[in-house]
C-alpha cells in the first residue's frame, strides 16, 4: 500500500521544480531550499522541524503543502499543558454510558470489548491523521511545538518515528498512510536534541526586499507592483531599526492590505501614518518610528 | 572509489562520488567543527540524496542543509565546512544570514580537536578546517568557544550592549542606560503568590469539585461521566518598590525603575513556563523618597523608560537631596502601608543605607514593616564589595529586618535580585530585639555573621547573634508551594 502511495508521489513530484511550481500555484512561494526540504520531506516520510521569525511563514507552508498534496491538513495546536487525550484520543465516555444504561434496560449483558470499540473511540487531530484512509497522506501540522511542556514532545516521539500510536485497549494503531508531518517552532524554548534528530530541519529566514514585494504581490492582487514594492523596502527599513517586534511578512502583507483598503496607490508618508498600528504593534516601537520620521521610513527623505 | 574533495576538486557541478563515501565524508567533517552530525544523519543524507537525484553542489547542498543541521546557530559552521569541502558557495547563501539580522553573531568556533578521526576518506579536511578556525576566531578569546556554542544565536544580542551588562550602574551615560532596556526586557519580574481561600475549577485541580461533578450528571442521567476538579486560586502579591533618590543612589535608582518599568511590561519573553509557574507577575507600587516620600505608581504608566523618568523626577522634586530614610519610611507605613498596601506584600527596598536621620527610628519603622509585609529585599550597591559591613547607622538598624540583602548595581548583579524576589518566605519566629535573624543572600553569608562582632565592640552586645538563617528556597519549601497549586 504505501509503496503505491510513494510511486503516486514520486508521480506527482519527480523532482524539487514540479513541487515548488505546485506550491507556486496555491500562492505560496518558496525558495529553493525549503522547496528542497520539503521535496525530501514528502518523498522520504521524514517529519520536518521548520523554524523561523514569527510571521515568516511556517504554518502557511504545511497550509499550502497540503493544497498541493490535495489532501487534507490536520493541525494540532500546541499550547502550555496540552495532553495526549487533547492530541490523540479520547473514550467517548458518555455515549459507553448509554450503551451501558441501555443494555441494563433491556437485560443485555455488556463485556468490556463491546465498550471499547472503534465506535467509543474520539479521535484527535494526531489519531486523526493516522487514520487518513488516502489516497494521499495527510499533512499533519503539529503547531508552536515549543509551546508544549517537554514530556509531550517525548509523546510525539513514537507517533513521529513509527508512524503509530497505542491505545491500550486496542493495541497498536499502525498508519496504512504515513502522515507528512510538519513541526514549527517559533523558538521561545530549545527543543530536545531527540526530537531534532528525527526530523528534517529547515530554518525559515526574512527574504530580501524583492522577494516580500512578490509575495505581497501574490497575496494581495489589488495592490500595484509599486505599492507593493515600496512596502517591502519600507518594512526592511523597519527591520533595521531595532525594534521590540520587528515586522515580518505577515505584516508586510496586512499592511499592503490596509494601504489598498484606504485607496493608496503609492506609500506617502501620510497613507502610511494612518495605517501604521498594522505593522509596529508596540507604543515603544512607535516612539521610535516617529524619532526616525515616517517619511524616511518610507523612502521620502 | 574516488572521495568528496576530489570530485569537487575538478571544478565540475558533477557529482561522482559514491554517495554513501560522500555523506559520511561530511558528517565526519561537520561532527569534528563541532555540529552534532552522528551516523545516523549521514544516512538520511544519503536516502536525500538518493531521492532527490541530486547531481549538482547545490542540490547536495539543499540535501545536506535540511538533514544535518538542526539549529540556525549552526548554519554558519555548516556553510563553512561545506565550502571547504566542494570549494563552491552555493546559490541562496544571502538568505541563510537573516535569522541573524540585527545581530552581531561570532562564528561558533571552536577548535578543531587535534585527533579528530581523519582517517582514509578525508585525511586532508581537518587541517584545513582548522585553519579556518584560527583565521576566523583570531577577535573571540580561545576560552570562550564552548560557551558561545551553547547560546542560541538568536539570543545573542549586540555584543556593545553586552559589555554594558559588567558595568557598574553608576558608570553608564543615559544612552548606555536605555540601551540596556533591551537586555532587561528579557527579565521578568515574579514574586511568589499568594494563596487565596477560594476556589476555582481546574482540570488538574487535586481536590474534586462535587457540585460541579453532580450539575454535570444531571445531564447523563445522573451519572458522574465527568469528574469535575478544583484547586485552591493563587493571586499575584503586591510588590512595593521604595527607592532612594538622594545623590548618591541616583544612578542605580534610574537603572532599577527602568528595570520595574521595562520588566512589568515585558511579556517575558522566556516565558513563564514550567518552573517559574509557581512565581507570578506582581502588581508593582513605586515610591521614591530622600527627604519624603513620592508615590511614583501613575508615573509607571508613561509610554517609554525616559518619559518615565522624567516624570519620576518632576513628581519627586527631592532627587539629590539628603535621605531621611526613616523618615519616609514612617510615612509609608502611616499613609500605605499599614492600611492594607504592604500588608502581605513584597517590599523592596533600593538604598546605600545612608542615613541623615535618627537611625532608631529607622529601626523602628522597619520592625513595623517586617511584621506586615511578606518579604523585605533590600538592594544595596555598596553590597557588592565584599569588605562590606552594615556599620552605617540606618544600615546596621535595618539590618536585622531583611530577607534578603542584594547588592544590584550592575546588569549582572540583577540576576540575584530577581531570585531573592522570587523566593518563597520562610515562617520566621516573631523578631523581638536582642534575639535577631539577619539577613544572607548568596555571598552576603559572612558579611551577615560580621555585624555581630561589629555590635558586640559597640557594646550592643544584644543586637548579636545574627544567626545566618538561610533565605533562599529549600527543597522541601520548593515542593510545598508547587504542591499548593
Amino acid at each position: 500500500m504505501s509503496s503505491v502511495v510513494s510511486a503516486e508521489l514520486g508521480e506527482r513530484f519527480p523532482d524539487v521544480a514540479a513541487l515548488a511550481a505546485a506550491l507556486d500555484k496555491t500562492g505560496y512561494l518558496a525558495g529553493d531550499q525549503l522547496s528542497s526540504a520539503l521535496f525530501l520531506a514528502v518523498r522520504m516520510g521524514q517529519p520536518i522541524l521548520l523554524e523561523g521569525e514569527p510571521g515568516v511563514g511556517k504554518t502557511e507552508a504545511a497550509k499550502a503543502l497540503a493544497a498541493a498534496l490535495d489532501t487534507v491538513l490536520v493541525r494540532l495546536q500546541c499550547y502550555e499543558g496540552i495532553a495526549a487525550a487533547e492530541a490523540l484520543y479520547e473514550w467517548n465516555y458518555p455515549r459507553q454510558l448509554l450503551a451501558i444504561r441501555l443494555a441494563e434496560a433491556t437485560h443485555e449483558q455488556v463485556k468490556d470489548t463491546d465498550l471499547f470499540r472503534e465506535d467509543y473511540l474520539l479521535a484527535r487531530p494526531l489519531l486523526t491523521a493516522l487514520d487518513h484512509p488516502g489516497p494521499r497522506p495527510a499533512v499533519l501540522l503539529i503547531d508552536e511545538v515549543d509551546r508544549a511542556d517537554d514530556e509531550f514532545e517525548a509523546f510525539l516521539f513514537e507517533m513521529l518515528a513509527e508512524a503509530s500510536v497505542t491505545i491500550p485497549e486496542l493495541g497498536t494503531r499502525r498508519a496504512m498512510i504515513p502522515p507528512i508531518a510538519i513541526l514549527t517552532s517559533n523558538r521561545t524554548r530549545d527543543l530536545h536534541d531527540a526530537l531534532k534528530r528525527r526530523c528534517l530541519y529547515h530554518w525559515i529566514g526574512y527574504p530580501d526586499a524583492a522577494r516580500v514585494a512578490q509575495i505581497i504581490r501574490r497575496r494581495v492582487p489589488a495592490a500595484s507592483s509599486q505599492l507593493a514594492g515600496e512596502v517591502a523596502a519600507a518594512v526592511s527599513r523597519l527591520r533595521g531599526l531595532d525594534l521590540t517586534k520587528p515586522p515580518g511578512i505577515s505584516e508586510a502583507i496586512t499592511w499592503a492590505s490596509a494601504l489598498t483598503v484606504f485607496g493608496a496607490g503609492t506609500l506617502s508618508a501620510e497613507a502610511a501614518g494612518q495605517t501604521m498600528s498594522t505593522v509596529v504593534k508596540y507604543p515603544e516601537d512607535e516612539q521610535a518610528v516617529k524619532e526616525v520620521g515616517l517619511a524616511s521610513v518610507v523612502g521620502h527623505d | 572509489m574516488t572521495d568528496g574533495p576530489d570530485g569537487a576538486g575538478g571544478g565540475g557541478p558533477e557529482l561522482t562520488a559514491d554517495v554513501a563515501v560522500l555523506a559520511a565524508g561530511l558528517g565526519v567533517a561537520l561532527r569534528s567543527a563541532g555540529l552534532p552530525a552522528g551516523p545516523d544523519r549521514s544516512e538520511r543524507l544519503a536516502r536525500a540524496v538518493t531521492v532527490m537525484r541530486a547531481t549538482t553542489i547545490a542540490e547536495l547542498h539543499a540535501c545536506a542543509l535540511a538533514t544535518m543541521v538542526s539549529d540556525p546557530s549552526q548554519i554558519d559552521t555548516f556553510e563553512r565546512v561545506f565550502a571547504e569541502m566542494f570549494g563552491a558557495t552555493v546559490p541562496g547563501r544571502p538568505a541563510i544570514a537573516a535569522p541573524q539580522q540585527g545581530m552581531t553573531v561570532e562564528p561558533a568556533d571552536e577548535p578543531a580537536p587535534a585527533d579528530s578521526p581523519s582517517q582514509a576518506t578525508t585525511g586532508e579536511l581537518p587541517p584545513a578546517v582548522r585553519q579556518v578556525d584560527a583565521s576566523s576566531s583570531s577577535s573571540a578569546g580561545d576560552g570562550d568557544g564552548d560557551d558561545l556554542r551553547d547560546v542560541p544565536a538568536i539570543r545573542r544580542v549586540a555584543s556593545a550592549t553586552e559589555r554594558l551588562a559588567g558595568r557598574d550602574f553608576a558608570q553608564l551615560s543615559p544612552g548606555e542606560l536605555s540601551q540596556l532596556a533591551t537586555l532587561m526586557r528579557e527579565l521578568t519580574i515574579a514574586i511568589p503568590p499568594r494563596r487565596t481561600r477560594r476556589y476555582r475549577p481546574r482540570k488538574d485541580g487535586d481536590r474534586l469539585d462535587m457540585r460541579r461533578t453532580l450539575r454535570q450528571a444531571r445531564r447523563t442521567g445522573g451519572e458522574p461521566v465527568s469528574i469535575a476538579r478544583r484547586a485552591v486560586r493563587a493571586r499575584s502579591r503586591r510588590l512595593v518598590v521604595l527607592c532612594d533618590i538622594s545623590g548618591s543612589m541616583e544612578p542605580y535608582a534610574r537603572a532599577l525603575l527602568q528595570l520595574m518599568y521595562v520588566a512589568s511590561r515585558s511579556g517575558g519573553t522566556g516565558g513563564l513556563a514550567g518552573s517559574l509557574r509557581e512565581a507570578s507577575r506582581p502588581r508593582t507600587e513605586v515610591f521614591t523618597f530622600a527627604t519624603r516620600l513620592t508615590r511614583l505608581t501613575p508615573a509607571l504608566a508613561a509610554a517609554t523608560p525616559e518619559t518615565m523618568l522624567a516624570k519620576a523626577g518632576e513628581a519627586a522634586p527631592d532627587w539629590a537631596g539628603g535621605t531621611r530614610i526613616g523618615a519616609a519610611l514612617r510615612e509609608f507605613n502611616d499613609r500605605y502601608g499599614a492600611r492594607g498596601m504592604g500588608r502581605g506584600a513584597v517590599v523592596l527596598i533600593i538604598s546605600d543605607g545612608w542615613e541623615t536621620g535618627d537611625p532608631a527610628i529607622l529601626g523602628a519603622q522597619m520592625a513595623r514593616l517586617h511584621r506586615i509585609a511578606y518579604r523585605i529585599v533590600w538592594a544595596n550597591p555598596r553590597t557588592q564589595s565584599s569588605r562590606y559591613r552594615p556599620e552605617v547607622g540606618g544600615m546596621a538598624a535595618a539590618w536585622p529586618y531583611c530577607d534578603a540583602v542584594v547588592s544590584a548595581h550592575n546588569f549582572e548583579a540583577l540576576d540575584e535580585l530577581l531570585a531573592a524576589l522570587r523566593t518563597p518566605a520562610i515562617r520566621r519566629p516573631p523578631l523581638v530585639p536582642g534575639s535577631t535573624t539577619g539577613p544572607t543572600a548568596a555571598h552576603h553569608a559572612a558579611a551577615a555573621a560580621q555585624p555581630a562582632a561589629h555590635a558586640a565592640d559597640s557594646g550592643r552586645a544584644a543586637h548579636s547573634a545574627p544567626r545566618a538563617a538561610v533565605t533562599f528556597p529549600t527543597e522541601p519549601l520548593a515542593r510545598r508551594w508547587t504542591s499548593w497549586r
